[in-house]
């Protein structure tokens, strides 16, 4: 209590000197918070639409199917069962067949995945009920991305070449119907979505599908003859790439918070060496040095209190404004190729606020703490006199 | 009844690669309630000699023994205890807290006792009123004049009610006014609380309050003497 209130009065009392330090302090604050927040948010936000397009609550896969490898795509089938065709009435999961197929756009050969999705599906966001509003058996969709790359638009045709199940090509002229707008790259580069019942057709492999993609509210991780794959193992990928960017950011905010420490320790240095006969006065009123140590720990530690607080004055206001209106990324999104919302909305969890408090408090302690233990070699007669270097 | 003996002691300070003997075998007995005063040439010893009574420095040899505890056996918590409860500090530059109001400075010396807010609050008044500060409570050190700040330190020194005061040349900062107000009001403590006084001073205007005066010169005591001054008999 004693020291607290001495640490307040001091710091008040060193104005400008203990404003500089709070103020970059908070600046470290806000940052390792604002950060850490646009991470999660951006998590959050991708985890959440990787689900709504693409993996739902898991993915049931053919045992052999292995998605970077190609090879393994033409052998990965599985007829899909009563008990299957039940859950897919049901709306718990629904069937893709993937295909390797070759696609040739204004005369030129591209390789792509041919994925064969059920129009009626309601499962992922795809909008695969466009395949179905159209008259053409061919009908086929994709995203604004495979469009831009293939430069293909909506009622373009465009030849397509595929191998049925015995090894046998064929080809046909497909329509794109619609061009559909995703933000999850992956749903979208190199593929077009058709009928999965006429891809079933051209592959001769009927009745038969991939994987099974399940419902946001399907819990069930077990079916006979298909491996489940949960969202971790689904959105490892992801996961990685969120470190590796929270990683990233760490080095600007470790810096910021060196030097706001660096500026504490400093200040604990000359405060200890101009305070000498304080520390005597201290020593002379009866305080333990152990005691007086700690008054001058605490005083340099209420920098960081102090820094939360006028970090939570101008950071709350901007935290709750970002997280209202986001961060607008734009066409920055579409070309990271990454699984990025346009509008990414921050999201300051609990939890980050409380690591972040706990990281700066205890760090400025650390450092107010170092230099202060230097009272409890000093003489009280030397401390009075004021004369140890 | 003796509150301070000091016998055959002696202190050396490591100078250099040799030592300077600052105390040399000296030899003093203090008792309750006595108004001495250390005089002497400047680096006679003076301070050196107050700061081991005050348990801020040990003995190089001999003892120092005060309220029956002595100096140089005591651990570093038990002689902040020691000075904590029963000894008062009166510093030549007053060493007040700045940050803290004449009522906090004050009031900090019992923060560290077990007291009550209300006994706690009552002591700091009355010592405030000891030294006639009574009006300002709220100013900070820094607004106070000389004599002002050395009354706070008395203040601060007497409101725990210690059994020995050493003060440091007390009235060095202070012009000869203000000098005899303090000299007036340490010795009506003396007497009302049967404080023990010991200061150190080679300012003439002090002598004449002494009621003992004891000389030293070189680290040795050349002289102890009661004093029969006008002014010490008028208390
Ligand atoms: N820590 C120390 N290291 C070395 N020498 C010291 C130390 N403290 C005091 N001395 C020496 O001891 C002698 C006595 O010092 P002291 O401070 O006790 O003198 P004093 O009588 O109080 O003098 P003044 O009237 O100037 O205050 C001086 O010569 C001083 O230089
Ligand atoms: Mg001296």
């Amino acid at each position: 209590m004693l020291a607290i209130k001495l640490a307040f009065k001091n710091l008040m009392g060193a104005g400008l000197r203990t404003w500089l330090n709070v103020i970059v302090l908070s600046l470290a604050f806000v940052l390792i918070i604002f950060y850490n927040g646009l991470m999660d948010g951006w998590n959050r936000q991708a985890r959440n639409d990787t689900q709504d397009w693409e993996i739902g609550n898991g993915q049931f896969w053919h045992p052999d199917y292995d998605k970077f490898d190609p090879y393994t795509i033409e052998e990965s089938n599985e007829v899909i069962s009563d008990e299957i065709q039940t859950l897919i009435e049901e709306d718990k999961v629904t069937p893709l067949l993937i295909r390797q197929i070759t696609i040739y756009p204004q005369g030129r050969l591209m390789s792509a995945r041919l994925k064969g999705v059920d129009p009626n599906q309601e499962i992922i966001k795809l909008p695969s009920a466009d395949i179905r509003n159209s008259q053409n058996k061919y009908a086929a969709i994709i995203g604004e991305g495979m469009a831009n790359a293939t430069k293909l638009k909506v009622g373009d045709q465009v030849l397509m070449r595929w191998r049925d199940k015995n090894g046998t090509f064929d080809a046909h002229e497909i329509e794109i119907v619609s061009i559909f707008n995703c933000n999850v790259p992956q749903v979208e580069n190199g593929t077009i979505y058709m009928d999965i019942e006429v891809v079933q057709e051209m592959a001769n492999l009927h009745n038969q599908a991939t994987m099974l993609v399940t419902s946001r509210d399907y819990e069930n991780t077990k079916l006979e003859g298909w491996e489940f794959k949960d969202l971790n193992f689904l959105l490892a990928e992801f996961d990685k790439i969120i470190e590796s960017k929270k990683g990233g950011g760490m080095v600007l905010q470790s810096i910021l918070l060196l030097l706001a420490l660096l500026a504490v320790f400093d200040t604990q240095v000359l405060s200890i060496f101009r305070r000498q006969k304080e520390i005597g006065t201290y020593m002379a009123l009866g305080l333990t040095r152990t005691r007086i140590v700690g008054i001058f720990t605490v005083e340099g530690a209420a920098h960081s209190i102090l820094a939360a607080i006028v970090g939570a004055i101008y950071g709350i206001p901007l935290f709750i404004y970002l997280s209202k209106v986001g961060i607008y990324y734009g066409n920055i999104a579409k070309a990271s190729g990454l699984t990025i919302a346009e509008t990414l909305y921050p999201y300051y969890s609990v939890g980050l606020i409380i690591t972040s408090i706990i990281i700066v408090v205890v760090s400025a302690t650390i450092v107010s703490y170092l230099p202060a233990r230097k009272i409890s070699k000093m003489s009280p007669t030397q401390a009075l006199k004021g004369k140890i270097q | 009844m003796e509150i301070i003996r000091i016998e055959g002691m002696t202190k050396r300070f490591p100078v250099g690669n040799g030592e300077f003997t600052a105390l040399k075998n000296v030899d003093l007995s203090i008792a309750e309630g006595e108004f001495v005063g250390l005089v002497g040439p400047s680096g006679s010893g003076k301070t050196t000699l107050l700061n081991i009574i005050g348990s801020l420095d040990t003995p190089s040899d001999g003892t120092a023994t005060v309220i029956n505890q002595d100096v140089s056996s005591l651990s570093h918590k038990q002689s902040a205890l020691l000075r904590n409860i029963h000894l008062g500090f009166i510093f030549q530059t007053y060493n007040l807290l700045p940050v803290y109001t004449v009522y906090e400075n004050v009031e900090f010396a019992l923060l560290l006792q077990n007291m009550s807010a209300t006994a706690r609050k009552k002591a700091v008044m009355d010592a405030l009123d000891w030294v006639g500060l009574t009006d300002k409570i709220k100013s900070k050190p820094a607004m106070l004049s000389g004599g002002e700040s050395q009354r706070v330190a008395i203040a601060r020194a007497m409101v725990k009610k210690p059994k020995i005061v050493l003060a440091d040349e007390p009235t060095a900062n202070l012009d000869s006014e203000n000098s005899h107000h303090i000299l007036q009001t340490m010795l009506k403590l003396n007497k009302e609380l049967k404080t023990t006084f010991v200061f150190a001073t080679h300012d003439e205007k002090v002598m004449k309050y002494l009621r003992r005066k004891i000389s030293l010169a070189d680290g040795k005591v050349i002289a102890d003497e009661l004093m029969q001054t006008e002014k010490s008999k008028q208390y």
